[in-house]
């Protein structure tokens, strides 16, 4: 992977009549990356892979794969490709036309075009006598594999995805990502992915861009999102999440309604006396006995717990009807926790504060 | 749940009191044409092929049914590239005008074929244009065009635009993507489409009585026969015109069927 841009977008705008779908999207995505889009429906991700393919025009700004520029040329000469949600795979040609598709569009020999599927075939697990096999034959997760190694064929110099697993059960969903994502690694292509599941983007992305009405909040790796969103909407879109409204004190203190806190606290990079989000994840929630010191301290009473399955989620009524989530492992499950009062603690190092809260 | 044993009984029964209803009238024209005698009386006293044997040696009937099959082949074959660019202008394609459209071309099928019939004479005769075979072919089309274009509009509606999206994406350009990808999707329609419009109008009545002019299609001279000059010609052709429709129906269904088994073995095969 190398860290100069090879698909780069400067001011990229879409309008559709008077609506305007992105607002001027800034974007650099590096060569051999797997970079993933995420974002709720309607937040513009979707209009984005349309326009990075081909598949609608830009309003405004420019889009370049490594020195040329390619936002007016027509999808059918950019070298790239995308697997689109619905797969669109061919229902009146074989597994093996759809996968050779794009070779036979180069004229390649029949021959050269065989032996090319086969390799595809076993690149993505799926036996040689697939060749023939209708594609209503074929389930879910094979027809995923074949839209996959169709659009392999055709050697994209970046590979789109367009929430291909977003159809699959979730135990098949669970597999492809880790396929995919092992597929990257073994074909060293630029892979870039649309979901609105921020799992999927976990699990496989090298980098994120989290988009909300037409632009881009924030772009980090998975771990920096979770840990220092940059905002409320990305802080809570990254799963579950408390937040706190605090502030500043001139002292550089920070304080909050219900939560004491230790002297010495200081935020840091927020100016005297403005407001702010503290933010702490559910699994950094500590379940404090007495004596225990914490940074922050609140009190509370548990209203209600879910089982997750490996993990135990509670939901604790705070000072001034403040609902807290605490998530903690199965193993160090409170016993008959729900009624209970507890005292909960946390430390400053696993909070993260976002500004103008 | 399966039926139980009376269900099944009387269900039975009612479908054959369905056919028998459908189908009588068709037997009885069968008997008339095989009868030897001029006019129909049961029992059928004597049975006989000869008007078989005059239908065939005939020339009225041999032009009869060339007229009626010309017209019957142009109207299909116009029809069918009307609906595979009508189709896709009804379902496929996103453009201003397009519910009017989607109103307009199926109005000629609600319109009484007497009156459409009228108002076309009219039309031609106002135009300056004698009415002949070819006028009845446009006729035809006004009414069987719209037909066909909604049997393959329902065929274009069920398949993804992101399939003509994806063969654009992997390098295919317009011509391509519509030989490819578009005609065979949209095939099974446009056979459909094709074989509604030969059927339309090879035992249409109502248009080629106005329009035809001096010319005449066998439903016409069936019924100019009936009016006046009745001979068991007239069911003998009757069956016979039913008769070449049911070999085009089966000639469709055998393709299919031998495209379906050809691609079959070929999956078996590998």
């Amino acid at each position: 992977m190398t860290d100069t841009a090879f698909l780069r977008l400067r001011g990229v705008v879409k309008k559709f009549h008077s609506f305007t779908a992105l607002h001027g999207i800034d974007l650099d995505i590096r060569e051999g990356e797997f970079f993933t889009i995420v974002g709720p429906s309607g937040s513009g991700k979707s209009t984005m892979i349309r326009l990075l393919v081909g598949m609608d025009d830009v309003t405004e700004g420019q889009i370049h794969l490594r020195d040329e520029r390619i936002d007016q040329m027509p999808a059918n000469l950019r070298p790239t490709c995308m697997v689109f949600q619905s797969l669109a795979l061919f229902p009146h040609m074989s597994v093996g036309q759809n996968i050779e598709f794009p070779l036979k569009l180069r004229k390649e020999p029949p021959a050269q075009r065989r032996e090319r599927v086969n390799e595809l075939l076993d690149l993505l697990h799926l036996p040689r006598s697939y060749y023939d096999k209708r594609i209503s034959q074929c389930s879910g997760g094979e027809r995923q594999r074949i839209a996959l190694a169709r659009a392999l064929a055709f050697d994209p110099e970046i590979l789109f995805f367009d929430e291909p697993l977003s159809a699959l059960d979730y135990r098949l969903r669970k597999t492809l990502e880790k396929e995919l994502k092992d597929l990257h690694h073994r074909t060293g292509k630029t892979f870039v992915y649309i979901t609105h599941s921020l799992e999927e983007a976990m699990v496989m992305s090298d980098r994120i861009a989290i988009m909300k009405d037409g632009r881009i909040e924030q772009i980090a790796t998975a771990d920096e999102i979770y840990r220092r969103p940059v905002s409320r909407f990305v802080a809570e879109f990254m799963g579950e999440v408390n937040l706190f409204n605090v502030r500043c004190g001139h002292d550089g203190a920070v304080s909050g309604p219900g939560l004491s806190t230790r002297g010495d606290l200081t935020a840091e990079g927020l100016p005297a006396g403005s407001e702010a989000l503290l933010m702490v994840r559910p699994e950094y929630v500590q379940f404090a006995a007495p004596s225990e010191q914490y940074d922050y301290i609140l009190q509370g009473r548990v209203r209600e717990e879910y089982i997750l399955g490996s993990r135990i989620q509670y939901e604790i009524e705070g000072p001034q009807d403040k609902r807290i989530t605490v998530e903690k492992l199965r193993q160090n499950r409170l016993d008959d926790a729900v009624g209970k009062q507890v005292r909960l603690g946390f430390n400053a190092e696993k909070t993260h504060l976002i500004g103008n809260g | 749940m399966p039926a139980s044993r009376s269900t099944r009984i009387v269900l039975f029964v009612y479908g054959l009191l369905i056919i028998a209803l459908l189908y009588l009238p068709l037997v009885s024209v069968g008997f008339a044409s095989v009868s030897r005698a001029r006019y129909l009386s049961f029992p059928i006293r004597k049975y006989s092929t000869k008007w078989y044997t005059s239908a065939l040696e005939s020339s009225t009937v041999t032009d009869l049914f060339w007229t009626s099959l010309t017209v019957a082949a142009i109207v299909t074959v116009v029809s069918v590239v009307i609906a595979f660019f009508g189709a896709l202008a009804f379902a496929r394609y996103n453009w201003r005008y397009r519910t009017t459209f989607q109103k307009l071309i199926l109005l000629p099928i609600f319109f009484p074929q007497t009156v459409l019939g009228l108002a076309l004479l009219m039309w031609f005769n106002s135009l300056g244009i004698i009415p002949t075979w070819k006028t009845a072919v446009v006729a035809h089309l006004v009414w069987i065009a719209p037909i066909a274009t909604l049997i393959v509009a329902i065929r274009a509606y069920s398949f993804d635009p992101a399939l003509e999206e994806a063969a654009r994406d992997m390098g295919a350009n317009t011509g391509t993507i519509l030989r490819l990808i578009t005609l065979p999707l949209l095939l099974p329609g446009l056979v459909s489409a094709g074989l509604f419009a030969f059927l339309l109008s090879w035992g249409n009545f109502p248009l080629s009585l106005f329009t035809t002019g001096a010319d005449s299609t066998l439903p016409e001279w069936l019924y100019a026969k009936m009016v006046s000059g009745y001979s068991p010609l007239v069911p003998t052709l009757g069956i016979m015109s039913v008769a070449g429709s049911f070999v085009i129906i089966m000639v469709a269904l055998a393709v299919a069927w031998l495209m379906r088994a050809n691609r079959e073995s070929k999956a078996v095969q590998n």
